[in-house]
């Protein structure tokens, strides 16, 4: 086994940019921009102004006003601020939250706690290629229906679903529309003064920043009231307290920032090796399936369903490869993929499906070394295996 | 070193990326006995094949598997340690302790249970050729 191990998994984490490690190391020691921000002296002050950028830089990706992006420790505290939140808050107003069954568990695990709480939760099963349809949207909506959340692309599959059509639908009944984007945001265009969407949850991690860090988008008009989950000091306009941590902010916002500014280069790049993958893939083993749908999907992430053979056992064979079966979050539950399941994909072939996904630093050469591992260890396994029984 | 994710250690990660004895003895060699257990779509398949020197004694065997890596490596060992031995040794060959001594994770047992019951069914069918006393000490399939 080779010790070096090629990463081919992003969308799980990516590596923070030297130049956020940077900005970042910058607000740690005496000499940098340590202090609390919500202290009012100059380091303070200096702090604050640090944070402020970063909030900038981060509505600036997604077209949002700075005053309508508040921090929090990630993309799942955002998924559950903005559903629990607005559950809260309008509780009186009604019960009823849409969702669908293939959304991350940060938002499924948070419906569930609402349904404990006497919430009732309606969780749409995408289409074969794992999209959401907004007439899917439509029908589960209801009169007492007071939130719906859809995430923009699949964590496991990369399909995307287009928000602004399901936020028009979401709109027309008078529903919030909460949007997980971990997944796109700095992979995809995202203008939040154009679609329709009341709250947005981001990560620093998945876009070359720091873990720890997110942010939820609130939409200030018309606006959106949550109850806060998270109490202690009035922080963020009282919707998260807690001391502002200035050097993960920082860098959430210089990733942010980046991200912006080379977009078009990241996901030139990002869909030509993805691609390259693919084509080699299939070229060595022609049953390969793609679990997703071909073309209306980030440029990163590949699902791949290899038949015949046992997951586990593939992925293990392909120990010199970071890649995930399954999203990260679920991959030491040894069950197959629900994301794969309620795509109709048997146990089998959702067992044997493997998450690639590239990100800005991944090479051509990585991706062809593996392919060749990959499709090498399949065709071991393969032989090893007797008719179907 | 034993792998923390999966918990495997040297050797179970050894004869997983190099198993031994693997594939199938050609057809009609009337000393070869074949047993199977498990089943794909309950994740995990073995076909052990064993051949039995005229004095009774397993001279080599062969498997197919579909299965996890603990399965694919018992398999493999077994294969091994089942060299020498006669029927009746095979027999209650237990792979569920060579599991144990490879301290393989707990959920794992079925995979022990699987392999030693495909080895299990092949003597069951050596027995039976060998006359109906020694078919009556094992079963000749093991139903899954």
């Amino acid at each position: 086994m080779s010790e070096k191990v090629i990463y081919l998994d992003y969308a799980a984490t990516t590596p923070v940019d030297p130049r956020v490690a940077q900005k970042m190391a910058g607000c740690l020691t005496c000499d940098g921009v340590f202090a609390n921000p919500a202290s009012a002296h100059a380091p303070g002050r200096k702090a604050r102004g640090a944070v402020e950028q970063a909030r900038a830089q981060v509505a600036a990706l997604v077209n949002a006003e700075p005053g309508e992006i508040i921090f929090t420790s990630g993309a799942t505290e955002s998924d559950n601020l903005a559903i629990k939140g607005v559950a809260h808050f309008y509780r009186d107003k009604g019960r009823h939250v849409v969702t669908s069954r293939i959304e991350h568990k940060a938002v499924l695990d948070t419906c569930k706690q609402l349904e404990r709480e006497g919430f009732e939760v309606t969780y749409i099963k995408p289409d074969a290629n794992g999209l959401i349809q907004p007439q899917m949207v439509e029908q589960a909506l209801r009169p007492d229906s007071v939130l719906v959340s859809i995430m923009h692309v699949n964590n496991e599959i990369g399909t995307a679903n287009d928000i602004a059509a399901i936020g028009r639908v979401a709109r027309a009944h008078d529903v919030f529309f909460h949007v997980d984007a971990a997944q796109s945001a700095g992979k995809l265009p995202i203008d939040l003064e154009q679609w329709p969407v009341d709250l947005m949850s981001f990560s620093g991690h998945k876009v070359y920043g720091p873990k720890g860090i997110g942010a939820l988008y609130v939409r200030s008009e018309p606006r959106v009231n949550l109850d806060p989950q998270i109490h202690g000091g009035g922080h963020e306009h009282g919707l998260r307290s807690g001391t502002l941590a200035t050097h993960q902010i920082v860098g959430m916002g210089e990733a942010y920032r980046i991200a912006r500014e080379e977009l078009a280069k990241d996901v030139a790049h990002c869909s030509a090796l993805r691609e390259q993958l693919w084509q080699a893939l299939h070229a060595a083993v022609p049953e390969a399936v793609l679990n997703g749908h071909p073309s209306q999907r980030v440029c990163g992430i590949l699902n791949v369903g290899f038949p015949g053979i046992e997951g586990e056992s593939l992925l293990f064979a392909c120990f010199g490869l970071a890649v995930s079966s399954g999203s990260a979050c679920t991959s030491a539950d040894k069950t197959p993929s629900f994301v794969l399941r309620a795509l109709g994909r048997d146990d089998q072939l959702a067992g044997s499906s493997i998450r690639f996904s590239v990100g800005r630093f991944t090479t051509e050469a990585e991706v062809q070394e593996v392919a060749r591992i990959v499709s090498e260890e399949y065709h071991r396994l393969r032989e090893l295996v007797p008719a179907a029984g | 070193m034993r792998d923390p994710f999966s918990g495997y250690g040297d050797t179970v990660q050894a004869h997983f990326r190099a198993p031994h004895n693997t594939g199938r003895f050609a057809s009609g060699d009337a000393r070869v006995f074949s047993g199977s257990a498990g089943a794909r779509r309950h994740g995990r398949q073995v076909e052990f094949q064993l051949r039995v020197t005229d004095a009774g004694r397993i001279g080599e065997s062969r498997y197919r598997v579909y299965g996890c890596p603990a399965t694919i490596a018992l398999c493999s060992l077994a294969s091994d340690a089942l060299q020498g031995r006669t029927a009746a040794e095979a027999a209650v060959f237990s792979v569920v302790a060579l599991a144990e001594q490879l301290q393989l994770p707990a959920e794992k047992r079925d995979a022990a249970l699987t392999v030693e019951d495909a080895i299990r069914a092949a003597v069951g069918r050596y027995n039976s050729a060998q006359g109906p006393a020694s078919a009556a000490r094992v079963s000749s399939q093991v139903q899954v």
